[in-house]
């Protein structure tokens, strides 16, 4: 019987589980590890921090459909990985720690014949200074975040109805966060809520972000066919933000945020300050810090992460000036390279590269989004590695099953209000999602999947995608033929 | 939305913004059901080309 321990009950980490647990069945075992005891459907939460979903939409109890699928959950943080075993044990093992119920606080070693790493970010609030749901911003990084978020926005509006006007400031709270999607879709779903009890006078609404041109998203942009033009996403959103009375601060890296006080440095070096009266500002992402070892105890967290404290996978980490990078630099197994029975996925592996190109302020600041590698790309990865896995304890050798964020696509939908005949959505496909510039010279995309619109049909299919997402999640049947 | 705040020598002022009658066509629901089909195809022939 071959154990499978994951770490992380995500996208990526939640979808690998369920197709290891499908393909291996009874004959052998699936731990889950992760400290928080719900799945959460995360591009949702948006909704709950404008008030059009409550918590326990957008979440479910693990326990209960690990309990059906015949999965072990631990309700535990991992702290330690020890791929050689130690002195006592030459199996692989994984420290964890219990954060509820009884055993709370309580260290245990679980031993893995193959491990996946699929912890997500670390939401790093603290390289940015004043910055988090505790300090002096928002946050929809989590459900609770977002909760946090709708409560304190509903001041706002009432204060706005009391005739007293309000700024609103969202964007990145760090200059290499990444992660703008969300953020994006925050300030469309909150000009909207503000349009809807016509309060648009009452509010000055502005975008800040760490992209060179607004419509990046850490992914270098895009370019989408649209009005018999092929136009880059940078009109495309900035025709968004116009529409809904928004305005934009680009090239900024936040560093300080104080009460009612963004400050940051632009690419130029110009030192500024933005001041709000509501601010969600997305923080840097960091691996979780895992640390690793030897089996002779020796610290070995620079063999297996990445600086970082993202996981190194079968990418090419080399360095080299950005146009030099080329698309095979990406990973497409996540298998680590040190210890074969090991992968990263979803936001826990380390890119080998930024998809935007990097750029530094005059005094030295890098300013630039990070890659993203949320939703889709980490359902795919999740998916894959748990088939190569369920391969390779059934015999094989080599990996089947590929995908690399060079020759995958991505299909972004950004809501932009809440409403079956009034909700809008911004639909947006790339393929591949790391541009290949070898392969298509000309635009870095293939063009026929490149799309970009704005209408009600974009918002059906986030709505529709929030519940096939929670079908899937749960186990309900069939899931396994929703495509990831 | 709908009431755009457009000032030369702005950012704001360079982007295209829609007219009435794209308003009406990203509402108007047989022209979005038709726009949803699209889209669906659109994205599982992504979804099933993206891995091996």
């Amino acid at each position: 019987m071959a154990k499978v321990v994951v770490l992380g009950a995500g996208v990526s980490g939640h979808t690998c589980a369920s197709f290891l647990k499908k393909k291996l069945g009874k004959h052998h075992e699936v731990v889950v590890v992760t400290p928080n005891s719900y799945y959460q459907w995360i591009p949702s939460n948006i909704w709950v921090g404008v008030g059009q979903m409550s918590i326990d939409e957008v979440r479910f109890e693990l326990k209960k459909v690990y309990d059906r699928w015949g999965i072990v959950f631990k309700q535990a943080r991992a702290l330690e990985i020890h791929p050689e075993g130690d002195a006592s044990t030459g199996k692989g093992y994984v420290t964890i720690e219990y954060t509820a119920g009884d055993n709370s606080g309580v260290r245990e070693n679980v031993e893995y014949d193959y491990l996946v790493n699929a912890t997500g970010p670390k939401l790093n609030f603290e390289a940015t200074e004043g910055l988090g749901p505790d300090k002096n911003s928002y946050s929809v990084c989590t459900y609770s975040h977002a909760a946090h978020a709708w409560e304190h926005l509903q001041e706002n509006i009432k204060k706005m109805q009391a005739g007293q006007k309000q700024r609103f400031l969202i964007g990145t709270g760090h200059a290499m966060a990444t992660c703008q999607g969300a953020a994006f879709e925050y300030i469309l779903n909150i000009a909207h809520e503000i349009s809807k009890r016509g309060l648009s006078k009452m509010a000055q609404i502005t975008w800040i972000s760490n992209e060179y041109e607004v419509g990046d998203f850490g992914m270098g942009g895009a370019f989408i066919k649209r009005g018999g033009y092929i136009t880059p996403t940078k009109v495309f959103t900035e025709s968004i933000l116009a529409e809904y009375g928004i305005n934009w601060i680009r090239r900024a890296g936040v560093y300080k945020v104080e009460d009612g006080k963004a400050y940051y440095e632009t690419l130029d070096g110009e030192d500024k300050v933005q001041e709000f009266d509501f601010a969600m500002l997305i923080p840097s992402f960091s691996g979780v810090g895992m640390t690793a070892f030897d089996r002779e105890g020796n610290d070995i967290t620079d063999t297996l992460f990445a600086p970082n404290k993202f996981m190194k996978v079968d990418a090419d980490y080399a360095q080299k000036p950005f146009e030099e990078w080329s698309a095979d630099d990406w990973p497409s197994t996540y298998q680590n390279p040190t210890y074969n029975n090991i992968y990263a996925v979803g936001i826990a592996f380390a890119p080998p590269h930024a998809i935007s190109k990097p750029m530094t302020s005059v005094t030295g600041r890098p300013i630039f989004p990070t890659p993203p590698r949320t939703g889709m790309p980490s359902g795919v990865m999740g998916k894959i590695t748990a088939l190569n896995i369920a391969e390779r304890i059934h015999g094989a050798t080599e990996h089947r099953h590929k995908a690399s964020m060079s020759r995958m696509g991505a299909a972004c939908i950004v809501s932009g209000g809440f409403g079956s005949f009034d909700g809008l959505g911004a639909s947006m496909t790339v393929f591949p999602v790391v541009p290949d510039w070898d392969k298509y010279p000309e635009w870095g995309r293939d063009m026929k999947y490149s799309v970009g619109e704005a209408g009600l049909a974009g918002h059906w299919l986030k709505v529709l995608l929030h519940y096939l997402f929670f079908h899937k999640a749960k186990g309900y049947p069939f899931w396994w033929l929703i495509p990831e | 939305m709908g009431k755009y705040r457009i000032k030369a020598y702005f950012d704001e002022a360079y982007p295209p913004v829609p007219e009435k009658s794209t308003l009406f066509w990203r509402k108007f629901v047989p022209w979005q059901l038709i726009r949803f089909i699209i889209l669906n195809v659109k994205m599982i022939r992504i979804v099933v080309g993206g891995h091996s």
